[in-house]
Formats: C-alpha cells, structure tokens, sequence
C-alpha cells in the first residue's frame, strides 16, 4: 500500500513537473547596443521587440509557452558582443536577435555557430554575415531580414542612371571600413553597367577631417553625383567641404545616413542629399506599427532597427511553429525555408542559398533640412 | 587644379599652424612636448559650442568665450599637473609624461560626462563662396587664415615689444638668473599657458566650426606638432612656416599622389627633420627661441 503511495505520488510529481516544464517561457536572446554611439537605435529596437512580444504572449504565445527575452546590452562594440554572446549561450536562449551592426554581428557568429544557436540580426548588411568569408559557404546559424550591400549599391546606382538622370559619378569612401570599401565597388560596377561613367573614386582614411584634397580633385572632372557611403559624420563633413569648394553635384548616400543627427551636422550643405535606407516613416505599409510605438512610447520609432528587429523577432516565432520546436538545428532549418511570411516592413522569404531574404524593399529619401525631416522618395522591391 | 590645390593647403596650414603655435609657447619656456595641448583644444571647442548652442552668442562672444575658457582650462592644467614637477626640478620626459596623461584624463572625463556624440556649430555666416578663376574658398577659411596670421604676428609683437615679453623671453635664456633678477617665475609660467591656451580656444573653434566637435577631436593636433618641429619647436614664425608647409604638401600629395599616402609623408617628413634638422627650419640655438 504504501508503495503504490509513493509510485503515485512519484507519477504526480512527474506530471506536475513537466507541465511546469511545458510553460516555461522560451528564451530568446538580444544582442543590442542600448549605451555608445548607436543607442539611439538600440533603445528604440527594444521598444518595439517589448512592444511585439507582448502582443504575441498575449495571443496564447507560440507552442503554448511564453516568450522571454534576454537582452544584454553590446556598446557596439565586436569584443564586447563576443562577451555578449557567451552569456546569452550560458543563459540556454533558443535564438538570438542581433546585433544590429556589420562588424559586430560578423564577430558574434562564429561563437553561436558553435552552440547551434541560430541568430537574426536586425539592420548588419553586409554579406559576410551570413557568408563565411574564408570558405565561401553559407553560415547555417545566420540569418537576416535586412538587404544586404550589394543590392543597397545597385539601388542607389539605378536611381542616379534612372531618376537623377547622372552620367557621370564620383566616388568618396572610408578605406579603413568594410562598409565604405564594399558599397563604393557595388556601386561603381552597378552605375557602370547602367551605362554611366565613374569619374573618380577617392578614398580618405578612417578618422581624417578633411577631404578637400579629394574633392577639389573631382571638382575638375564635374560629376552630377558623389556618392558617399559613410556614417553621417563623414557625410556631413564631405558635405560641407564639397559645397565650400563650390561643388554642384547631388550628394547620395548609404543606411549608415540614416541618423537624425545628420541633418544638425550637415546643415544647408547636406540638404536635397539622397540616400537608401532600410524602412521609412512615411512607407505606407508600416503605418499601423508607427502609429502603435507613438501611441506607446511618446515618441516615433529611431528607424529602420525597430521595424527590422521585429521582422526578426517574426522569423523566429515562425520558425519555432514551423519546426514545432526549439532546437537549434531544427529552427535553423525551418528559418533557411521560410516563405511569403508577413512581418512588419512587408513580406519576407528567405533564400536558403544564402540566407538572405528575396526582393526585400529599399527606400531612397531625401534629406529635408528646412523642415529636419528625411522625405520619402521611393521605394524599390527589386532592381531587376 | 594646381591653384585650388594650393588655397586648400594653405588653408589647412593655417589651421595647424594656429595649433602649432601652442606646442612652441610652451616648447618655448619649459622645453617639453606639452602633448595635453590638444585636450586644451577640443575643451575649448566644446566651450564654444556650449555659449553657441546654450547661450546663442554670436561668433565674436563664442569666440571670446572659448580664448577665455581654453586660457584658463590650459593655466589650471599647468598649475595642478605641471608645476609641483617644475618646482622638483623633474626632468622635462616627466612633463611630458604628465602632459600625456592629462590629455588622456581629459578626453575620458568629456566622454563620461558629456558623451561621445557628434555636435556641430550653428552656421554662423552661410555658406559663402570666394571665387579665384576656377578655384574657390569659403569665406569662412579665408577669415580663419587671416585670423590665424594676425593673431601669431600680435603674439610675437606682444613678446617682442612688452615689458612680460622680454620677461617671457629672459625666462627662455635662463629661467634661475630670471627669477633672482625678481621676476615672479609661476606668475610668468602661467601667462605662457594663458597665452598658449588662448590660442587653443582660436583653433578649437575654428576646428569645430570647420568640422565636428567631439571628445578626440583633439588628435588632429599630432599634425600641428609635426608643423611645429617642422618649423622649429619653440620658434613662433617656425611654427607657422611649419604649418603652411605641412599643410601644402600634405595637400598636393593627396591630389597627385594619392590621399592615402598622405600620412605617410607626414609622418615621414617628421622623423625625417628630427633626424637631419632636430632645430627645425627656423629654430635656432636654444637661446634665441621665441
């Protein structure tokens, strides 16, 4: 009799721990820059995933469990996001989402591959994040929502041919970065095949102030277009030296633009100036979140990071539903086959190739320094 | 090409040799590197912009303001950081040691306290354009180039003409006969660092207002201690031959060279003149300096 007790009570404790079990949240990690030069994203990027989940949890969550986040915060910086990503494989989370920057993400990579954690980074367009440079082959744990640089350099060099009506280009890039060296080559092979000519292509070393040198160079050749893919810091200061120098040419830039300080730093000498960039307020599909982070928090979303951490935060419900799990080989395998998802900026289908999404959409905006505002132009879905 | 090539280097040379001038004050007096010089700078830079953005002073307060604040900022360095070294005699590797640190404290402290954002200065005057043929100038680096000139000239007439410049100047020859003939050694010290630190609130506004104003700012400055030995540390018209020259040719190597060989010959022409002409072009024997 008092075996059976214990055989019982045993058994019950065993139903009783397991459904604990089962409601037990899912951990996702957050890799994220909320202190450092690129807070200003970050905190927003936070918002609109804290924003999200509780809709989501509120729904019944995925899988019947909960969704938790671990954020750390990675100061942008690469050593500071390998730290990050240590802790958040020590912390047993399902998934990661970020970072948000290239180099960052790029160094983040290697050490969740090994824990088989797969991880979406939110705005990191360059294509070795989710390529290992050294083989060539697809990182099977990466993925994004975002475009990735050469089709950010083939966007903007169609619309100098097509919309600007630019023959002649020039070029003002960073040699010390990744970002400026890669976009400057995608660009140039893009305006070229579109039938234009590059006048120039200068480059000036990371953390140098004055280009004028570069630019009174280009003056002679008279280009219709610079195009200038740097952060807004070197935008802004290549902008004013070009206009001092009395060059005309419309100024076009990269998502690395896409910072408000832009407009204060730049003044009247960036104003008109172009650039591409991931999401924009005024795109008319993301309406409704814009409206519903106002609506929040008081104050609109630091774009494009908050509408691309939720398209990564999407993914990855998604691909837990899909796979009916959390486990790391399965999940990256649902998320490299996901198709006609809806996420926040649109529709989303990832190419299992390369883990890139397809026809993943660019905005071009023009800076507006009268009203401080980026102004939407257009909005390209392919370059085809 | 050759003439716009030309007005881009002067103007920039003008700019270092602003900075220079600083280096070779002090070079001058205490013979040391004083490389917190350019902490000074970007401090006063950010006075500057506090008085513009803050207080929305016009150009000529802003730029009052920041010669006063730089001036007392670099006089506060030398009396916390510096003299207690001076008064033990230390050898001037340890000034210079000192100096270092200062420079790094002080870019910390604006980092921790204000932040490692970007600013920019209001527009002051447009954009406005000067014409020469085919090569134009903005008016702002016209004015700051004269600016630059006239300010140096009133310093060497200042210490060529008054009673503390020849105070200054004895201090340079001999600074044990100096203080026993009664001039007052900390008093004369400390307007070398006003002096010095004037002119560092000159550059730091006319560096943020050419470019951005931001906590390492101040590192642009290796470049104007390259004009200074260039020209002769603790000569002032070294100093701003210095700057001119470096300038130039910093300039026109990165138009018909290439612009990432730049430093390279910067950097060059410094180990360059301290191996073949550690004096400088116009830095004589020690006893004529400034």
């Amino acid at each position: 009799m008092k075996k059976s007790y214990l055989l019982i009570g045993t058994l019950l404790l065993f139903v009783l721990g397991g459904t604990a079990f089962a409601a037990d949240p899912i951990r996702i990690g957050h890799t994220v820059s909320l202190t450092g030069g690129a807070s200003m994203w970050g905190q927003s990027e936070a918002n609109a995933l804290d924003m999200l989940v509780k809709k989501i949890n509120a729904d019944g969550g995925v899988l019947g469990r909960q969704i938790e986040f671990v954020r750390y915060d990675n100061r942008n910086d690469a050593v500071e996001s390998v730290n990050v990503a240590k802790r958040l494989v020590s912390d047993g989370v399902v998934a990661v989402i970020g970072p948000a920057q290239s180099g960052n993400a790029i160094a983040t990579a290697p050490v969740l591959e090994r824990a088989q954690i797969p991880m979406v980074v939110t705005t990191a367009t360059n294509p070795y994040v989710t390529m290992d440079q050294r083989s060539g082959k697809v990182r099977p744990y990466a993925f994004r929502p975002c475009f990735i640089d050469p089709f950010q350099g083939t966007v903007a060099a169609r619309f100098a041919v097509t919309d600007l009506k630019a023959t002649k280009g020039a070029i003002l890039y960073d040699v010390g970065s990744d970002y400026g060296q890669w976009l400057a080559k995608y660009f140039e092979e893009a305006f070229v095949e579109k039938g234009g000519k590059i006048v120039a292509k200068e480059a000036f070393r990371t953390d140098e102030l004055d280009y004028r040198a570069q630019l009174g160079k280009m003056k002679d050749l008279a280009p219709d277009v610079i195009f200038i893919p740097t952060s807004q810091k070197e935008a802004a200061m290549a902008a004013k030296q070009a206009r001092d120098l009395g060059l005309t040419a419309v100024l076009l830039g990269t998502d690395n633009w896409g910072s408000p300080d832009l407009i204060e730093l730049g003044g009247s000498a960036i104003d008109g100036g172009y650039f591409v960039n991931l999401a924009d307020l005024a795109d008319p599909d993301i309406q409704d979140f814009v409206a519903e982070y106002k609506a929040l928090y008081g104050a609109e979303p630091v774009l494009p990071n908050p509408v691309m951490a939720q398209d990564a935060l999407l993914m990855i419900v998604e691909g837990i539903k899909k796979s009916g799990s959390t486990e790391g080989e399965k999940l990256a395998d649902a998320l490299a086959n996901l198709k006609d998802l809806k996420v926040t900026s649109g529709v989303l289908t990832v190419n299992p190739e390369d883990h890139n999404p397809l026809d993943k959409p660019a905005v071009i905006q023009q800076v507006d320094v009268p009203n401080k505002t980026f102004k939407f132009v257009k909005k390209y879905i392919s370059v085809e | 090409m050759f003439l716009q090539t030309l007005i881009t280097g002067l103007s920039i040379g003008g700019i270092y040799a602003l900075m220079a001038v600083g280096y070779s004050l002090v070079f001058s007096v205490l013979n040391f590197s004083n490389f917190a010089h350019g902490a000074v700078i970007m401090l006063g830079a950010y006075v500057g912009l506090a008085l513009a953005t803050k207080l929305s002073l016009g150009f000529g307060l802003v730029l009052a303001g920041s010669i006063a604040g730089a001036g007392i900022i670099a006089v506060l360095n030398e009396r916390l950081a510096y003299s207690s070294l001076r008064r033990r005699k230390a050898p001037s590797l340890y000034l210079m040691i000192s100096a270092m640190g200062c420079a790094v404290f002080l870019e910390n402290l604006v980092y921790a306290t204000i932040g490692s954002r970007f600013y920019a200065f209001p527009e002051f005057f447009g954009r406005q354009i000067v014409t020469l043929g085919e090569s134009s100038v903005s008016l702002l680096d016209v004015g700051a180039f004269v600016f630059a000139l006239a300010a140096i000239l009133g310093l060497h007439l200042f210490i060529s003409r008054t009673r503390t410049g020849i105070a200054i100047r004895a201090g340079v020859s001999d600074m044990t006969m100096c203080s026993l003939m009664g001039v007052d050694l900390d008093r004369l010290i400390s307007i070398v660092f006003l002096l010095a630190g004037g002119f560092a609130g000159v550059a730091g506004v006319f560096l943020g207002i050419k470019y951005l104003v931001y906590p390492t700012m101040g590192w642009v400055t290796n470049k104007a201690y390259i004009a200074a030995v260039i020209g002769g540390l603790g000569s002032l018209p070294g100093a701003l031959a210095g700057g001119l020259i470096l300038g130039v040719v910093e300039t026109f190597v990165s138009v018909y060279i290439s612009s990432v060989m730049r430093d390279v010959f910067s950097f060059t022409l410094l180990i360059a003149f301290l191996v073949l002409r550690p004096n400088g072009l116009l830095g004589r024997d020690s006893e004529e300096k400034v």
